[in-house]
Order: structure tokens, then C-alpha cells, then sequence
């Protein structure tokens, strides 16, 4: 975190303002108002109780101020009750805007830019730090807002009745921003070096009973009681070091405050022993002087929602700078012609600056079976993610029936193809919506279909509820095989040209393994198959294999062909562990 | 939940009684000096008009002491209220994990997933508000509206009666509305963002497919149709406390009101002079400051009992295992017999063990299959007696487990699991798990074996690295490559293998069981995979079929 990231963040965070323009003008108005009803306000109770001391009017005389009182007390509260409403409707507008942009940017950059960020981490942003900007609007630039225009207002009602008062109001308020700066500026360093340790040791007790299973088969758990004690501990002394630096911010405002009343209050009543000064005037002033701090010290309440705004911000631009790999929009009304896939002269370097294709060659036939085959690293997922434009290519292109796929052809290319993953993810629903993620209309004769040619439909039959029975989260419940077979009819209902199948059986027991390939089997010749395999075995049925090593195509051939002469494919086959 | 608080309590309670003491002094001086203030204006003015001679040192004295009471007044309750609860909270810390530690694994399995520890740590962290937010706030409230109160009395029992309403009104009334309105949205709340971060989460992870089948728009109209509720609830929450804050601002005003129409016709009848006027229309102004806290302390009752409420029923479950009385020492090592076990987690739900026979000859190696819920991790939970079965029982040398302690029993089983379980901390402190007392030879010697060495050697600290979510990430090879150093530093008889590759490619695959071989030499073995790994031939092979066991006819012959 460097000041330059954190001036980024901010910076950002005001031009949401822009989100939200109508309100702020509504509360703009509404702080000049609540000013300009602080001073009359003051102005009237100092006119009464002068007139009450030392005009000895009673009651009577004094109605008119004193009815005049119950409207502004109503006038004031309203105001400031409307903008607080005003503040906390901006909060929620520019929460639901940005969580809505978040996800939107996600659905541009796809998987690839996520692989390496845990699920968790990446689902507090869109939560979390989504929330945690919310005080920002609510609290933080009110309280600014107040703070730039009701201490003016107040310093030019003060000025008139007494300028040496507005002298010193003037000449202090300065002041308060300059030390909080400095103090913040120190605060904020501080809290940046112990940034890292404390965040370790906050994490440490959570760690710790995460890890308690481990711990006990170690039996460490108990050893480890002293080390919470002693974490627990140095995190408290840290933490006040923090806290003390923010207490005292505060403190050196409210004495600048308190220290100008007082010097106000009585350089005043020095005057008005000397018959220097009118009482009503020394009154409203005093009045003020306190009325003129309130704002200056709100606002440096509030800046730990500033703070906390701006870390969340970050984590939020953090999300919003991955790459995208779609343009905006792309339509899905393009009619692609049906033929041969061909991947012409494909490079692509992944971020780490690994190669992981380098001048891939491939043609695919319509309804081919497809298996590619190779060491890990060689390119074959980055293949798959390049088909399934979750990448762009660098450099080459993909042509299909003749045609280069272009990136505004995405969405209906992608309703040309099906997809299983290692993991497929099933969705919280029930069997039905899962495999009619695709086309959430499909009429129940379609889902059997597909999942009979998935060879699930016996298993979801003799279900009580049928297709209707629930999933829970993330499938549990099924066994691995029973997902594959699920995200294979998933992707056989979205009637595809091309099944892409990334190591489906990576995680399958032999017998969900057979299951999975014999129900490939039956797909034979209808539709074209792109399977990237981990293990060898699963490839007897396949027409073709490619072999690749280091980003490209090395070898190809069926498994008679490969298996009886020496290379690649032999290599692997008999490679010793 | 105040037999589990006091105790942790009573031994901070001089410094946290005498920081709302400081609390307390400060509200008062800061009423203190708006009153005087204007008292002092008033009388200078009168003063100078009258010609009479005034005593102003003593007023000017006291305004400055006060102003600089205050400030210091403030400070000094913030610090030794912080740093008492804090001090409280990490002693929680460790009394809840003294709790926690004998229940582990078993009896917070339904804690597991990472969203109910966080809401835990939370938990601890919102015990804070007790003291600083809800009842400090609460006795300062109360004897500074009691005192102030008596001194509104002294000049008149109708002022005294108007404010006292007033302040009830502002600081007991409103507060309970609030308090109740926030009860009843609270758990929405809680449930609302539990949903939003659900369906974030199936987003996110099912990205890939959403994109691909073309259902991502629809995805974002479910996150946002969430989002959206969301915040009806917090609006529902958040509505009552803004009004309640302006309403308390305009029954300040309208205390002013009163104390002008209550002293004016006192001054006219001469039962009070013109300073004490401008004095009490002060006073009655910053009385509000001692109730401004409330509503907000009212509304964290029902969150902060409920966050302690949870805490305490965790720590009050029974444990998993009981200790025998007289435990057995541990004979050497001999065969592990499993005898007719059955695990049940539930009553409603199917066993997750059913009736195993087993036995694990000393020096064996036996390959247990089965997909994911199959049982395979009861059975190690029950080697490692984090479970005891609920029909049956297991042997070692013919002594039943439950007859040894269970940390001893543990003594002779080493483990390497799937999940990447290496502690945040140094690589040191993950390594030193396996034998606390290792030096750096023989430190060196197991990372060699587990073929990891040569990576730490490379590291800048070595084994001071920090590894883990707050420092450096390793590769699942790497991570398990030192779980294997940490299980040869252990050096027990007994090795429990759990899926000790899930999750690799193949090449790294082949390196972690290079790593693995030279761990499997003379210990008896239990690996648990969903395939067979090429460790060599496996003694027996057995399947694990929802919770049954069977033998597999020809070991070695494994597809």
C-alpha cells in the first residue's frame, strides 16, 4: 500500500459521486440550509435571553421569538434528518451500482484472470469491501460537506457582531485540519508498517482452529494454547499503538476547540465588563463558537470510514484492472456456418511469462473424436480456454468452415459448444435447472434426452423427486461421477457442435470413469469431440490423439498407430514415475 | 452468558469502572463549561453595565480548566477502556480455545466450512461492544442525568421534572424503539448477506459455465434481485436510527425551549439572576450529549448477546472422545484390528462407517478406494481418535484404544492428508509440528528425503520463511512435499496416507510419490485414495462403498 495507491483509491471514490449527482446537489442545499439555521437560531435565542436579563421582558413580550423557535427546532431536525436519508440513499445507490459492475466485469474478464485468486477472497470483494464503501457516502462526505460550508457561514455571521471573535475562529480553524493531517500522516504510517503483523496475528487464532485437526493428529493443539495467549497479546499492545496515535488525533481537535472557547468566551466577557461590547452580540457569538467547531470535529470522527473505504477500494480496483478477455458486448444473432475447426500458427504466454502455445497447428473435422494428450505444461488447458474464449490468442487465429472466429462472434460461438471441466460446478436448484443451465426452457422430453445420452436419466429416475430433486451447495449429495454425468448432459441439452472435455475423469474412481467414457462412446460421429486427457486409458475410443509437448503438436495418429511405433505418445505411455 | 462473563470481567473491573469514571468527568466538564460560560458572559455584562466589581478570575480560571479537563478527560477514558477490554478479549481468546481444542475435530465439524470460523472470530471481536458501547455508555447515561437532574432541582423541581422527560424521551424510549426494531431486522440481515455471498460465490465459481451456456446474465439479475433485498433490509434497520438521531437533535432545542419559558418568569419574580437565566438555557442545550450514545448502544444489544450467546454454546459441547481414567500404557507396536465398527454422525441420517473388519498387519500397506463421502476420512478420524465408533471397537496389539490416552495413542501415527495443511507461520514451525525439539540437521535431513530441500536452500530466510495466507504461496507440490518432511521428522510406526495427491498434476503427482517412498519404509500404512497411486504393491486393497468395506480380489491388479 503506497500513498499513491491509496491517493488512486480516493480519488476513485469521489468520481462515484457522479453516480449519484442529483442527490449530492439535494444535499448541498440542504447543509447551506442547516448553516444558515445555526446561525439564526443562535441569533434568536441570544436576542431572548437579552431581552429576558436586561430588558427585563417577560414572556409576553418575547412570544413572537419564542413561537419563532418551535418552526426552526422542526426546520432543523427535518433538515437533517432529509439529509441523512439523502446520504444513506446515495450509500446503497452507488453499493448495488458497483456490486453490479463487479460482477459485470467478471462476466468479462471470465475464469482465466481468477485462477489464481482463492474463491473466498474474490467473493469478500464483491461482499464485503462492496459494503464497506457504504460509510463513505453515508458518513464521510456529509460530514465534509458540512464541514465546508456551515464553518464559512458561521465566520461571516460572527465577523459583523465581533471581528476579534471571527479572528481567532478564523485563525484556529485552519489548524484542525493541519494537525489531523499530520497526526493522520502519522497514524497512518504507523498503522502501515504493523499493517502485515497485524494481520497475521489477526489471522493466527482463526488459522489455528482451522488447523486443529492437524494439530491434535500432531498433538500440538495443546502446545499452541501459549502461543495464542502470546499472539493474543502482542496483537492488543499493537493494536493500542494504533489506537492510542487515533485517540490522541482527536484529542488535539477537541483542545484546539475547547481552548478557542474558552479564549473566546473570555476575551468577551472581558469586553463586556469594560462596556466594550453588547451583550446580545457577545452572547450569539459564544453561542456560535462551539456551533463552529462541531463540523470540523464530525468530520474528523469520521475519517476511519474514510480510511476503511479507501483500503476496501483498493481491493475493489484491484478486481476491476483484471484484463477482460470479451469485448462489452457481443451478440449471439450471428449465424456461424458448420465445418472444420482449424487452429492456424496459435501462441500464447501466460502473464508469468510461461509459453503455452507456441505456433499450434490443428484441424478438427466435424463429429471427430478428438484426445490430446501431453505432459503437464504443455498447452493442452490453454487449448481449451483459447476455444472457449475464456483467452485470445496472441497471435494466429481460429478459422471455422473457413471463417476466422472473431471475438464479437463469442456468444454464438459459445452456443455451438458444450463444456465439461475437471470440476464442474453444479448450481443451488434442482437436477433440472442444472442441466437446462443452457436453456432454462427446455421441455422435460429434451432433459431426459440429454440425460440419457449422458447415462444419468436411470439414476435421476429412481430419484423420489426425479429431476426435480434439490442439489445441495456445490452438489453434495452426488459422487464426482454423478456430477460429470450431470455436467455432460448439461452440455449435451445445449445440442452442441462441440463437446470440449477438460481431464473430465480426473477425479473419478475407475468404475465413474467407465461410466463417463462409455457414455462418450455413444456420442460417436454426432458431434465433434475435443477431449484433453490425463490419463491414457480413456483414450482407446478416441479417433485421433495429438500429442503435445511445449505448446504445440507433436505427434498425432489413433492408438493402434501411436502405440506401435516409438514417440511421444510411447513416451508417455511408459513413462516411469 | 453472565457465569461465562463475569469471571472474565471481574478482574478488569477497577479499570474499566474508572474509565467510565474519566467518562463520566469528562460529560461533565463539558456541560460544565457551555453552562458556566454563559453564566460568566452574562455576569461580565451585567457587571460592566452596573459598574459593580467582579471576581473573574475564579469563572476564567475554571472555564480554561475545564476546557482543558475535557480533552484530557476524553483521552484518558479511551485509552484505559481500550486497553482493558482488549486485554479481556485476548484472554477470551484463550479460554475459548482451551474450550475449543478438546472438542476438535469432531464436535466442530458443522464449524468447518471457513465462513462459520469467520463469523466466530467476529464474534469474539464484537464482545468489545459490552463495555465500550453498550454498558459504559449506559451507567455514564444514568448518574450524569441523575446529577444533572438534582442541579436543574436546586433552581426549579418543574425544569428539574421537564428535563428529566426529555432526556428519557431522547435516552430510554427512543432507544428501546430503536432496539426493538433492530432485533427483528437483525437476523434478516444476517441471512440476507449470507445469501448475497452465496449466490457472489456460485458466480464466481461457476463463472466458466455460466459464460459458456450463456446464463451469466441471468446470474446478475439473481445477484442483484439479492443485493436489492439487502438493502431493503438495512433500510429497515438504518430508518429508525437516523430519525431517532434527528429527533434526539430537536428535543435538545426543545429543552432549550422549556428552560427559557420555566427561568424567564423565575427571573422576573427575582428568584434567580440574569447569569443564572443564560446559565440553565446552556445547560438545558448540552444535558443531550449524555444520551446521544444510546440509541445506538440499545441497538446492539440483541447482535452482541446473540454474537456471545453462540461462543458460549460452542464451548459448552461435549467432547467427541472420553479419556479412559487410568490410561493404559502403550504396549509396542503390534497389529491394528478393526472389529465390527459403525460410525454414526447422526441418528437421522445413514451410517457413515457400517460394521468394518479390518486389520492392519505391522509393516503392511493397505490401499483403501472410495469416491469422496465414501467414509475413507471416518476412518482416519477414527485412527486418530478424533471419534470414537459408535459400534464396535479398534485394537492395537489387542488393546482396545479407548484404554490408551489419546494424545499417547497419537504418539505413533504420522499423516499426510490431501488438504493443504500447512499452518501460517514460519516453514520452521510447520516442520518442528512433526518433532518439536529437531535441530536444523535433522531438519535437513527429512526435507532431503521429502526432495524439498533444495527449494528451501533457495529460499532468502530458509526456514524462517513465512508460509500461508499472509505470506508466501507454495505449490501443492511444494505444500506437500513438506507435510511429508513433517510426517518423516514424526517418525512413528503408523502412517496415515489421505488422498496424498488429490489435487496435483501428473508430473507433480510422480514427484510427491518419488518423495513419498522413502516415508513408507517399515511403518504400517493406511492409504486412503480414490485411486490407486504407484507406491508400490499394496498388501491388500480394499473398497469403500458407502460406508461398507470390501476386500478387492487381486491386489496389484489395479486398473
Amino acid at each position: 500500500m503506497k500513498p499513491d495507491d491509496h491517493r488512486a483509491a480516493e480519488a476513485w471514490l469521489r468520481e462515484r459521486r457522479h453516480d449519484i449527482a442529483p442527490l449530492a446537489r439535494r444535499q448541498r442545499l440542504i447543509a447551506a440550509l442547516l448553516g444558515v439555521l445555526v446561525v439564526l437560531q443562535a441569533w434568536v435565542l441570544a436576542r431572548i435571553i437579552d431581552q429576558a436579563a436586561f430588558a427585563g421582558a417577560g414572556l409576553n413580550a418575547l412570544a413572537p421569538l419564542l413561537v419563532a423557535w418551535v418552526p426552526l427546532l422542526l426546520l432543523r431536525g427535518g433538515l437533517a434528518w432529509t439529509g441523512d436519508r439523502l446520504a444513506w440513499r446515495a450509500a446503497q445507490q452507488v453499493r448495488s451500482q458497483l456490486r453490479r459492475e463487479l460482477f459485470d466485469h467478471l462476466r468479462r474478464s471470465g475464469p482465466y484472470p481468477l485462477r489464481e485468486r482463492p474463491t473466498g477472497e474474490l467473493g469478500n470483494v464483491l461482499v464485503d469491501a462492496v459494503e464497506a464503501i457504504g460509510p463513505y457516502f453515508a458518513h464521510y462526505l456529509p460530514a465534509r460537506l458540512l464541514m465546508t460550508l456551515v464553518p464559512p457561514l458561521i465566520l461571516l455571521a460572527v465577523w459583523p457582531a465581533d471581528w476579534l471573535s471571527g479572528l481567532i475562529l478564523l485563525l484556529t480553524a485552519p489548524l484542525v485540519p493541519l494537525f489531523m493531517a499530520l497526526i493522520g500522516q502519522a497514524a497512518q504510517r504507523a498503522s502501515q508498517r504493523q499493517w502485515r503483523q497485524l494481520s497475521r496475528m489477526g489471522g493466527h487464532f482463526l488459522d489455528v482452529l482451522r488447523h486443529l485437526p492437524l494439530l491434535k493428529a500432531f498433538n500440538a493443539s495443546r502446545r499452541e494454547t501459549a502461543r495464542i495467549a502470546q499472539t493474543a497479546e502482542a496483537f492488543r499492545r499493537r493494536t493500542m499503538q494504533v489506537l492510542r496515535l487515533a485517540f490522541l488525533s482527536s484529542a488535539v481537535l477537541e483542545f484546539l476547540a475547547a481552548i478557542s472557547i474558552a479564549l473566546v468566551a473570555v476575551l468577551v466577557g472581558f469586553r463586556l465588563l469594560d462596556g466594550e461590547m453588547a451583550f446580545f452580540h457577545g452572547l450569539f457569538v459564544l453561542l456560535l463558537a462551539p456551533e463552529f467547531y462541531l463540523p470540523l470535529r464530525r468530520y474528523g470522527a469520521q475519517n476511519h470510514a474514510r480510511m476503511e473505504a479507501i483500503a476496501a477500494a483498493e481491493q475493489i480496483l484491484e478486481v476491476l484492472a483484471l484484463p477482460a478477455a470479451a469485448p462489452a458486448a457481443t451478440s449471439s444473432q450471428v449465424a456461424l456456418r458448420h465445418g472444420a475447426l482449424e487452429l492456424r500458427d496459435l501462441h500464447f504466454t501466460h502473464p508469468g511469462g510461461d509459453t503455452a502455445l507456441a505456433g499450434l497447428d490443428l484441424r478438427i473435422e466435424p463429429g471427430e473424436h478428438l484426445a490430446i494428450v501431453g505432459p503437464s505444461g504443455a498447452g493442452k488447458s490453454t487449448l481449451l480456454l483459447l476455444l472457449l474464449g475464456f483467452i485470445p490468442p496472441e497471435s494466429g487465429e481460429i478459422r471455422l468452415a473457413g471463417a476466422p472466429l472473431e471475438a464479437a462472434h463469442l456468444a454464438a460461438w459459445r452456443r455451438r459448444i458444450g463444456w465439461v471441466p475437471q470440476r464442474p460446478h453444479l448450481f443451488p436448484g434442482t437436477l433440472r435447472e442444472n442441466i437446462a443451465l443452457g436453456c432454462p426452457d427446455a421441455p422435460t422430453e429434451t432433459v431426459r434426452e440429454a440425460a440419457q445420452a449422458a447415462g444419468i436419466l436411470d439414476f435421476i429416475e429412481a430419484l423420489p423427486e426425479g429431476f426435480e430433486t434439490p442439489i445441495g451447495e456445490g452438489g453434495r449429495g452426488l459422487s464426482g461421477g454423478q456430477r460429470q454425468r450431470i455436467a455432460l448432459a448439461r452440455a449435451l441439452l445445449h445440442r452442441p457442435d462441440w463437446l470440449l472435455l477438460d481431464e473430465p475423469t480426473a477425479h473419478l474412481d475407475p468404475d465413474s470413469e467407465r461410466a463417463f467414457v462409455a457414455a462418450l462412446r455413444n456420442l460417436r460421429g454426432r458431434v465433434g469431440i475435443v477431449h484433453v486427457a490425463h490419463r491414457l486409458e480413456t483414450l482407446h475410443e478416441a479417433d485421433r490423439i495429438v500429442v503435445m509437448q511445449g505448446g504445440r503438436v507433436t505427434d498425432s495418429g489413433d492408438w493402434q498407430t501411436l502405440c506401435s511405433r516409438p514417440g511421444p505418445f510411447r513416451d508417455l505411455l511408459e513413462a516411469p514415475a | 452468558m453472565i457465569r461465562h462473563l463475569w469471571p472474565l470481567y471481574r478482574p478488569h473491573l477497577g479499570w474499566l469502572l474508572g474509565g467510565a469514571a474519566l467518562g463520566l468527568l469528562t460529560l461533565l466538564a463539558n456541560v460544565g463549561l457551555l453552562a458556566l460560560s454563559g453564566w460568566f458572559l452574562t455576569a461580565m455584562a451585567a457587571a460592566g453595565l452596573g459598574g459593580a466589581a467582579i471576581n473573574y478570575f475564579t469563572p476564567a480560571a475554571i472555564i480554561r480548566g475545564l476546557a482543558m479537563l475535557r480533552t484530557a478527560g476524553r483521552y484518558g477514558e479511551r485509552v484505559i477502556t481500550h486497553e482493558a477490554t482488549f486485554r479481556l478479549i485476548a484472554q477470551l481468546r484463550v479460554w475459548l480455545y482451551e474450550r475449543l481444542e478438546p472438542l476438535a475435530p469432531a464436535a466442530l465439524e458443522d464449524q468447518h466450512s471457513g465462513e462459520l470460523l469467520n463469523r466466530l472470530q467476529k464474534d469474539i471481536d464484537r464482545l468489545d461492544a459490552i463495555w465500550l458501547r453498550i454498558l459504559m455508555p449506559m451507567l455514564i447515561a444514568t448518574v450524569a442525568v441523575t446529577l444533572f437532574t438534582l442541579f436543574a432541582a436546586r433552581t426549579s423541581g418543574l425544569l428539574a421534572l421537564v428535563l428529566l422527560a426529555l432526556l428519557l424521551t431522547g435516552g430510554l424510549l427512543l432507544p428501546l424503539w430503536v432496539a426493538r426494531r433492530s432485533r427483528l431486522a437483525g437476523p434478516a440481515l444476517v441471512a440476507r448477506t449470507g445469501q448475497l455471498r452465496a449466490r457472489v460465490i456460485d458466480g464466481i465459481e461457476g463463472l466458466g459455465e455460466l459464460l459458456v451456456f450463456g446464463a451469466d446474465a441471468r446470474q446478475a439479475e439473481t445477484i442483484a434481485h439479492v443485493d436489492q433485498a439487502l438493502r431493503e433490509t438495512q433500510s429497515r434497520l438504518e430508518g429508525p436510527r437516523l430519525l431517532v438521531d434527528a429527533v434526539q437533535g430537536m428535543l435538545a432545542q426543545a429543552a432549550v425551549l422549556a428552560a427559557l419559558l420555566i427561568a424567564i418568569p423565575l427571573l422576573r419574580a427575582g428568584e434567580i439572576a440574569p447569569p443564572e437565566l443564560a446559565m440553565l438555557v446552556l445547560f438545558a442545550l448540552a444535558v443531550f450529549e449524555a444520551v446521544t450514545p444510546l440509541p445506538a448502544a440499545f441497538g446492539q444489544i440483541a447482535e452482541t448477546a446473540e454474537a456471545a450467546r453462540r461462543l458460549f454454546a460452542l464451548a459448552e459441547r461435549e467432547p467427541p472422545i472420553h479419556e479412559p481414567a487410568q490410561p493404559r500404557p502403550l504396549p509396542p507396536p503390534g497389529a491394528i484390528r478393526f472389529e465390527g465398527v459403525s460410525l454414526h454422525y447422526a441418528p437421522e441420517l445413514p451410517p457413515a462407517l457400517h460394521e468394518i473388519d479390518l486389520t492392519l498387519p505391522v509393516g503392511s500397506l493397505t490401499l483403501v478406494r472410495g469416491e469422496s463421502g465414501a467414509g475413507k476420512s471416518s476412518l482416519i478420524h477414527l485412527l486418530l481418535r478424533f471419534r470414537e465408533p459408535s459400534a464396535g471397537r479398534i485394537t492395537h496389539a489387542g488393546i482396545d484404544l479407548r484404554e490408551h490416552a489419546a494424545e499417547d495413542w497419537r504418539t505413533r501415527i504420522a499423516l499426510v492428508s490431501q488438504h493443504t495443511e500447512l499452518i501460517a507461520g514460519t516453514l520452521r514451525e510447520n516442520l518442528l509440528l512433526g518433532r518439536p525439539d529437531a535441530d536444523t540437521r535433522q531438519l535437513d535431513a527429512a526435507c532431503e528425503q521429502a526432495r524439498i530441500l533444495d527449494f528451501v536452500r533457495s529460499l532468502p530466510d530458509g526456514y524462517d520463511t513465512w508460509i500461508g495466507e499472509t505470506g508466501m504461496r507454495l505449490s501443492g507440490g511444494q505444500a506437500r512435499r513438506i507435510a511429508i518432511a513433517r510426517a518423516l521428522l514424526r517418525d512413528a510406526p503408523i502412517l496415515l496416507l489421505d488422498e496424498p495427491t488429490e489435487g496435483l498434476d501428473l508430473a507433480t503427482e510422480r514427484e510427491v510419490i518419488a518423495a513419498l517412498r522413502p516415508l513408507l519404509e517399515g511403518r504400517t500404512v493406511l492409504l486412503v485414495s480414490h485411486r490407486a497411486l504407484d507406491l508400490g504393491t499394496p498388501d491388500q486393497v480394499l473398497t469403500l462403498t458407502a460406508g461398507r468395506l470390501r476386500q478387492t480380489p487381486h491386489p496389484g491388479n489395479t486398473p
